[in-house]
């Protein structure tokens, strides 16, 4: 598999009144044609922010990318001018965002914001596109598509609205979509719903996806790569089974024990990870874990680890894995 | 088991009207948020209440502590129906029944501290007053996992696990025999999550407390009850036994949403077949007739939008209401 998305280092930060934030210290992934890749971090790992910086839609001027490279077929969109980057959002990566509500605009019809990228990327007349858009409302699964091109986002609820953002991001026929804790506003049904139509929709136009979320089963259903972000750098990152079932550093498999699974027997307490999240303002020093960590070495509280293959195509930093230990792994 | 009932809910519903017109408000339609709830929570047990956004549940919890007065039905608590008690009448036995809400950040009164957040219930409801008083908050902040010095901080600056935990310190404060959980995780983390689960868990074993756990979340849920009831636009579906309903869900609406749920287990996942259910939740103004869930249930029959299925036993007390089910015929 070729690679269609290579992001390298990247550095992204806010200056506040407070400080400095150091949103995203360092991260670095691929994603291959056509393959469905998961980002899985809790609130404030700078999972979003991530991919906001790809697509250069950091609020400016208080938000900044420092540093990094994001390639797309070897194409760096961090130096693109404006006017060039406007031709890759929508036309060759797309986003599905996280609030249906908020990121349609709530004074234009579906129809208008679906057809006016189809007549920027597509070059299509509005007839044709005003067609096309019905089109893409069926594929999604909007019934009555023809009436509905004409309503207004308030006229749908949640789940469909989410599904005009997909219909939408799939428009123009990009060669990576993101999608940005696509379903977390929506019900455990409609969510079945709205991935199971994702993953089908990619997989036949053959899209490559990155799929950010929080939920650990999420991506176990649907990524094959998996990468783990806590406080702004990718703490993990390799093939979804051996993520789970021999997880490399001591943040992964705390996740993984602190949820509880429908298919095991119900255990009596949950191990929970002690402590919270840092504040990205003063990042700790050395690995980033390490003040949460039970298993830190007096090397954690001053030296960073960088990324290492522990196993093929599975990477981690962390130096009590380097050192052999895996103490926290089921066996 | 029947005098360790600590509350009972009888045949309870909530409907809410809809009006037209600025001067002489006409009721046009109802929204039947709960239509005809039963169960009882016995002493230090957990009843879990799972369903979608807009089943009713918090509906439920709400008509249960009296912050909603409920349409018809009982609320029964020291053998009193709460539904036909007033203000007055009720202040004394509200110490009793307390409740831990969802949003941690609008649940908690940004301009009080710790301490008057915790305190409020005292002052109100109770005597305690003076060194008393300061030693009782800071048992209580000990009791949740939070530092006693931490008794003068404002709910900022708390982190959204702490003030969970703030919010379970407050409904902890007179030593209540129920409290109502209502979605206490849905706004916190992971990670944090869990501490806040066995925080709940502990305090259960410790002081005896009956919860309602209300959660959109079936593992969750699975994890903290002993009793799982489902709702779907305002019915009970199916309550049961903890480990019966997840075991052999008999509602093919409780099947479908225990498939939904996604299993952090890459190799698990491969083999599941999953249920997607068609279309969405419906109108509460305008539900459909028959059995609620028959437009999306993947095994509904002529009879299904026809008969009203009735939540009864159909065996080793797994009460379910569908017409799969000969008990729930009408």
């Amino acid at each position: 598999m070729s690679t269609l998305l290579d992001v390298r280092n990247l550095v992204t930060r806010f200056h506040t009144q407070d400080g400095v934030v150091k949103a995203v210290n360092g991260a670095s992934f691929t994603v291959a044609k056509g393959e469905t890749i998961a980002i899985v971090g809790e609130s404030g790992c700078g999972k979003s922010v991530t991919s906001l910086s790809i697509l250069r839609l950091i609020a400016q001027p208080q938000g900044k990318i420092v540093s990094g490279e994001a390639l797309l077929d070897g194409t760096d969109l961090l130096k693109l001018s404006t006017e060039e980057m406007r031709k890759i959002r929508g036309a060759r990566i797309s986003m599905i965002f996280q609030e249906p509500m908020s990121s349609l605009n709530p004074v234009l019809t579906i129809g208008r914001q679906m057809t006016e990228q189809l007549e920027l990327h597509r070059h299509m007349g509005q007839q044709e596109a005003l067609a096309e858009a019905i089109n893409l409302l069926k594929l999604v699964g909007i019934p009555q598509a023809e009436r509905r091109v004409k309503d207004y986002p308030h006229h749908f609820s949640g789940g469909m609205r989410q599904r005009v953002m997909i219909a939408m991001a799939i428009s123009c026929k990009p060669q990576l979509v993101i999608a940005d804790e696509p379903t977390t506003a929506v019900d455990v049904t409609i969510q079945s719903q709205l991935l199971e139509l994702i993953r089908g929709i990619t997989d036949e136009m053959g899209m490559s996806l990155i799929l950010i979320t929080h939920n650990l089963g999420v991506v176990a259903r649907y990524a094959r790569r998996v990468y783990v972000m806590y406080a702004g750098t990718v703490v993990e990152h390799g093939p979804a089974l051996s993520v789970y079932h021999h997880p490399l550093h001591p943040y992964t498999s705390g996740l993984l024990a602190s949820v509880p699974r429908l298919d095991e027997p119900r255990k009596g307490r949950l191990a929970p990870i002690e402590g919270q999240p840092p504040d990205m303002m003063c990042p700790p020093v050395g690995c980033p874990f390490q003040p949460r960590c039970a298993y830190a070495l007096p090397k954690c509280l001053t030296d960073r680890p960088e990324l290492q293959e522990m196993a093929p195509g599975h990477f981690t930093a962390c130096w009590v894995a380097f050192s052999g230990e895996t103490l926290w792994q089921k066996t | 088991m029947a005098e360790n009932v600590v509350i009972e809910i009888n045949n309870l519903a909530k409907y809410f009207p809809i009006t037209s017109g600025l001067f002489f408000k006409k009721k046009v339609a109802e929204v039947k948020a709960v239509d005809g709830v039963s169960f009882a929570i016995h002493r230090g047990e957990t009843l879990g209440l799972v369903g979608e956004s807009g089943c009713g549940k918090t509906t439920v919890g709400k008509c249960v502590l009296q912050l909603y007065r409920a349409t018809s039905g009982e609320v029964i608590f020291e053998g009193k129906n709460l539904c036909d008690l007033n203000e007055n009448q009720l202040r004394p036995l509200r110490r009793k029944l307390q409740v831990v809400f969802q949003d941690p950040y609008d649940s908690l009164n940004p301009r009080f501290t710790a301490a008057d957040i915790i305190g409020e219930p005292l002052q109100i409801n109770s005597d305690i007053r003076g060194s008393d008083f300061d030693r009782r908050i800071a048992e209580l902040l000990d009791i949740v996992g939070l530092a006693p010095y931490m008794a003068d901080r404002y709910p900022h600056e708390f982190s959204g696990g702490q003030r969970q935990r703030l919010g379970v310190a407050r409904a902890l404060a007179l030593q209540p025999e129920f409290i109502v959980c209502d979605e206490p995780l849905s706004a916190l983390d992971v990670s944090i999550q869990a501490q806040i689960i066995n925080l709940l868990d502990d305090l259960q074993d410790k002081f005896g407390i009956a919860y309602l756990f209300i959660s959109h979340d079936l593992s969750v849920v699975r994890h903290m009850s002993d009793r799982v009831g489902v709702m779907y636009l305002g019915k009970m579906m199916e309550l049961s036994e903890r480990d019966e309903i997840y075991k052999s869900p008999l509602h093919p609406y409780t099947q479908a949403l225990l498939s939904a749920v996604p299993i952090p287990d890459p190799a698990v996942e491969e083999k599941r077949k999953v249920i997607v259910l068609k279309g969405e939740v419906p109108s509460p103004i305008n539900p459909p007739s028959g059995c609620v869930f028959h437009p999306r249930c993947p095994k509904a029959f002529d009879d299904c939008s026809k008969l009203i299925p009735q939540l009864k036993d159909a065996g080793s007390g797994h009460e379910v209401a569908c017409l799969l089910y000969k008990t729930s015929w009408p």
